[in-house]
């Protein structure tokens, strides 16, 4: 049979009713329990898996590949409407979304959210089906020295999209930074700003960080400002469905985030987040409407969910073809895929290609169940911004702990979650931008360890950061990310320069 | 959150809440100092030992922190809005007690008083009222979370009652 | 809101009968790795052969385990329904983060399963053989990059063993430490380290598939199906078993000792087990009574030497 007849067979039996219901109730738990902050992927697939065990293998690979979907996507909703990502992947998405959500036009932000998951899901999961080895190979080239390269590619053009002053978009990025040394140094297991306290050797962990500068600094913000809180949230102005333009201005975006997403989430360590920051600066050096964004570009929620997206197919990539797994999500499905009998492995698309079509299969349908569940749900969520508001905040610090408490019952990481959360509403106050201090806790210990192993390897020789090709072409862009813009406005000639400057400062 | 950038030229003088913030990073930066100060100089074959980064860390820290000082005292930071105690208080006071009572007392009971703080944080202040739905509402998110999904989420005498 | 949970409720009452509460487990690591995967095996496995009706797992990450060994010391002592995973990688954790609490503060109950290391490199390598790698080590212990698994963990004591035992100075290893498996993998197969050391199971099908060659394993004898000498026949006196456990609370009475020891048995003895171990590809090394406590003692002190060889533990 060839690869058509297989993803075809596949297909018509995950398409049979009660595989769709399967499929059904699969991307709704996934998107339940990924909707809460602190519940990442990692821990929905965890949580759900168990529900799969008790139908046959067809059946509980579908609902298994709509929990999975589910979970990517559910952190989406709450990012945008209420501002309070919980998990890395998101946050990009509550930067111009939940703006928008401000704005009164959440109902096109949550749809071209969910639009453009599907778009990144299905050609996505169609790139794993068809260049699945390709990608491969290519992620393989990644060694050490050029994910530094990437690193710093990331750095810079994540610095540039954040926040209006230089000053205090670094100094965030910094604070992240001197968080991500607390703990156990990776590659020589001394303990680093721990302290003596045994919590702190596994350093701060990145949801908990999240939720906590992101929901409960957002409450405390908001709480502050008392009655006469200067953004009234407009539940919905105009319609709740996206206009003409809304589309206009997505579909490049979902593309482009598709692009970005899927060969990231393929690299060993990649991870979906990396993929959100660079398209998301890449909608922002590419939109037609720069002014919009820091106030709601539909750009700037196209493209990252896509991303998210695709690069949650991205990671199937390594799984799939050299039984590697790449993030906790994968680590989780590579035990679900075991329990059907199916061992990942560079020997898999040979030995077992009814299981794998099947899988790719289930992944389509659920992927297509996502956004039947999904878009009509939109006026529902949106309703949420409804509630008054002691209820709504009250409703959310209870699921933003629940998540955490669920991550790690101790009361050492609530005692954590609180002092973020003043941290981050100090830095509401002053202006500081949030952001960065999650992207940098996040980038940062990849960084110096990758630049670690690649000196080690080199044994101590600084020329081999350069001297790989792919390598040196990312330290290139990121040069010139960094110094265009400089230069641009040093000149301070133009139209766009102008627009750039502002921007920038 | 997003107060546009809007020097106040009238008011020149020195802005103690930026120039705490600086005398803020100023410390981080000694913490880590002080820290990788004390670590064993396990460089390896790298050159790069566990010090090394946190070492460039600080130093950026204690740029910033200088950079902090120069525009507070030219005024260049944001106007801010005005800050209301009473409501941080209560959210606060709400999540300190959620911490110390999760042990002893259980998710629901802890978790709900979080809630009817919250909700007295943004006006509600009928705790009589408040306190009953949100330890109800928590048990409902126990039942479902631990009892049916596998979460663990610690059990008090509340959640034995049904469990 | 409200819909989602009446489905959640619905779809969670169809497909998870409700149990009253007999065994709570402690994974003291995050969800996939191999300490969560034991837990919840043994969840399984407890519920579906009828051991125990109802069985909890509960994950405490960090710190190599040492983080939920620590909190579990304290807060189970003399509760008999309260069991932790655990293994030889924690031994390692406790002398390198100076735990305060050792396996001597709690009640080991068996071994269960153990896996051996392999020694691998990428299929165009130059060294074609064990011999082949161990003269490039001696001649410039530098120039041989080893990836593996986090600094201080099996893989790592496992270099630092085979240099001792090839007259090469430990501390002069140039060990690369990843976070997780599949990244260390991903560098193997990309070249960009000398040789790569994890458990055989990492491994197994990019050997089977031909794009690693695998130069040793560090079992004491040769194991059946796998078609490579133990580091012992390449001349160095290595064994390494990476194997994980099963202990009870600290302050149990001698019956309920026996009584977790009773259920333990009963598991490792089921039907249910052995499958497990069959699909994940774990062996059996099931160990109890007074043989483990003589076998952990001699672990600990060897790890013990090894790290201080290395210069993780002063």
């Amino acid at each position: 049979m060839t690869t058509f007849d297989f993803l075809f067979q596949g297909i018509l039996i995950a398409a049979q009713p009660m595989n769709l219901l399967y499929a059904l109730i699969g991307v709704t738990l996934g998107t339940a329990v990924g909707v809460l902050p602190g519940i990442g992927p990692a821990l929905t697939v965890a949580l759900l898996l168990p529900v799969t065990y008790k139908l046959d293998p067809g059946g509980s690979l579908i609902m298994f590949a709509g929990i999975y979907y589910g979970g990517m996507y559910g952190g989406s909703t709450t990012s945008i409407l209420l501002n309070t990502p919980g998990e890395s992947s998101s946050i990009v998405t509550a930067l111009e979304g939940n703006k928008m959500a401000r704005a009164g036009r959440g109902g096109p932000a949550l749809a071209t959210a969910a639009i453009g998951s599907f778009v990144a899901g299905l050609i996505a999961t169609l790139a794993l089906a068809f260049i699945a080895p390709f990608v491969v190979k290519l992620a393989l080239v990644f060694g050490p020295r050029e994910y530094f390269a990437l690193m710093v590619l990331a750095f810079v053009t994540v610095s540039s999209a954040f926040g209006d002053s230089t000053l205090r978009g670094l100094t965030s990025l910094f604070i992240g930074f001197a968080l991500a040394i607390i703990g156990i140094d990776q590659l020589t297991g001394q303990a680093r700003m721990s302290f003596g306290i045994p919590d702190l050797l596994d350093g701060v962990e990145v949801t908990t960080l999240a939720v906590a500068v992101f929901a409960i600094g957002e409450s405390l913000y908001i709480a502050a400002q008392g009655d006469q809180g200067p953004d009234k949230v407009e539940a919905v102005k105009g319609s709740v469905w996206m206009t003409a333009q809304d589309w206009g201005r997505s579909w490049k975006a979902w593309l482009r985030g598709t692009a970005i997403g899927f060969p990231i989430g393929a690299m060993p360590a990649g991870g979906a987040e990396i993929g959100t920051f660079l398209s998301y600066a890449t909608e922002k050096r590419l939109t037609k409407h720069p002014e919009e964004f820091g106030n709601g570009a539909i750009e700037g929620v196209a493209g990252p969910e896509a991303a998210n997206n695709a690069s949650a197919a991205g990671t199937l990539v390594p799984l799939l073809t050299l039984g590697l797994p790449t993030t906790a999500t994968a680590a989780i499905m590579l035990a679900g895929f075991q329990q059907y009998g199916l061992q990942p492995g560079p020997l898999l698309f040979a030995t077992n290609p009814q299981l794998v079509w099947g899988l790719i299969a289930s992944l389509l349908i659920a992927n297509f169940m996502l956004l039947v569940l999904n878009l009509p749900l939109v006026g529902l969520w949106v309703k949420l911004l409804t509630i008054p508001k002691p209820w709504l905040y009250a409703g959310i610090l209870l699921f933003a702990t629940l998540g955490t408490i669920g991550a790690n019952p101790s009361v050492f990481e609530l005692g954590m979650l609180l002092a973020f959360g003043l941290l981050g509403y100090v830095m509401r106050i002053f202006g500081y931008p949030i952001a960065p201090v999650v992207v940098g806790l996040i980038l940062g210990p990849l960084a110096e360890q990758q630049l670690r192993r690649a000196l080690a390897i080199s044994q101590g020789d600084p020329s081999v950061l350069f001297t790989s090709p792919v390598a040196a072409v990312l330290l290139f862009i990121a040069a010139l990310a960094l110094i265009v813009p400089l230069i641009l406005r040093a000149r301070g000639r133009g139209q766009v320069l102008s627009q750039l400057a502002a921007s920038e400062d | 959150m997003s107060q546009g950038h809007t020097p106040s030229t009238e008011k020149r003088r020195p802005d103690r809440a930026a120039l705490a913030i600086a005398v803020f990073l100023a410390a981080l930066a000694g913490v880590i100092f002080w820290d990788t100060s004390r670590l064993a100089k396990i460089a390896s074959y790298s050159g790069i030992g566990p010090a090394t980064i946190p070492f460039v860390i600080a130093s950026g820290l204690l740029l910033l922190a200088a950079w902090t000082v120069f525009e507070a005292l030219r005024g260049d930071f944001p106007v801010r809005e005005r800050q209301q105690v009473g409501p941080v208080a209560w959210i606060v006071g709400g999540l300190a007690a959620q911490m110390l009572l999760l042990k002893p007392l259980g998710f629901s009971i802890a978790t709900g008083l979080l809630f009817a703080l919250t909700a007295a944080g943004f006006g509600k202040r009928k705790l009589w009222f408040t306190i009953p739905i949100g330890v109800a509402l928590c048990l409902v998110v126990w039942l479902i979370f631990a009892g049916l999904l596998q979460l663990s989420l610690p059990a008090g005498p509340l959640e034995h009652l049904f469990w | 809101m409200k819909q989602f949970f009446l489905a959640t409720i619905l779809a969670g009452a169809l497909a998870l009968p409700a149990f009253a509460a007999d065994y709570t487990i402690i994974a003291p690591a995050n969800p996939g790795g191999g300490w969560d995967q034991t837990a919840r095996s043994i969840q399984s496995v407890m519920q579906s052969e009828g051991i125990s009706g109802n069985v909890q797992v509960q994950n405490v990450p960090g710190a190599g385990g040492t983080i939920g060994l620590a909190q579990f010391a304290s807060q189970s002592a003399g509760n008999a329904n309260a069991l932790i995973v655990g293994g030889y990688v924690m031994v390692g954790a406790i002398l390198t983060n100076k735990s305060p609490v050792s396996l001597n503060d709690v009640t080991p109950i068996a071994r269960l399963t153990g896996e051996y290391e392999a020694i691998v490199v990428p299929a165009d390598s130059p060294l074609k053989s064990f011999g082949d790698l161990v003269e490039a080590l001696k001649k410039d212990p530098g120039a041989v990059s080893w990836g593996g698994g986090s600094a201080g963990g099996t893989d790592h004591i496992a270099v630092g063993l085979i240099a001792k035992a090839a007259g090469v100075d430990p501390t002069k290893i140039n060990y690369i430490a990843f976070s997780g498996g599949g990244e260390a993998l991903a560098a193997i197969l990309g070249s960009q380290v000398t040789a790569g050391i994890s458990g055989y199971g990492e491994f197994e099908s990019q050997i089977k598939s031909g794009t690693l060659r695998l130069l040793a394993v560090s079992s004491a004898e040769r194991i059946a199906g796998i078609d490579a000498p133990t580091i012992k026949e390449g001349g160095l006196d290595v064994v390494v078993q990476n194997w994980r456990m099963v202990a009870a609370a600290p302050g149990l009475t001698p019956e309920q000792t026996a009584a977790v020891s009773a259920d333990i048995e009963k598991l490792v003895k089921s039907a249910g087990w052995q499958e497990t171990l069959k699909t994940k590809g774990w062996a059996d090394t099931y160990l109890a009574g007074d043989a483990l406590k003589e076998q952990l003692a001699k672990d600990v002190s060897a790890t013990e030497t090894v790290l201080k060889d290395i210069g993780l533990v002063q």
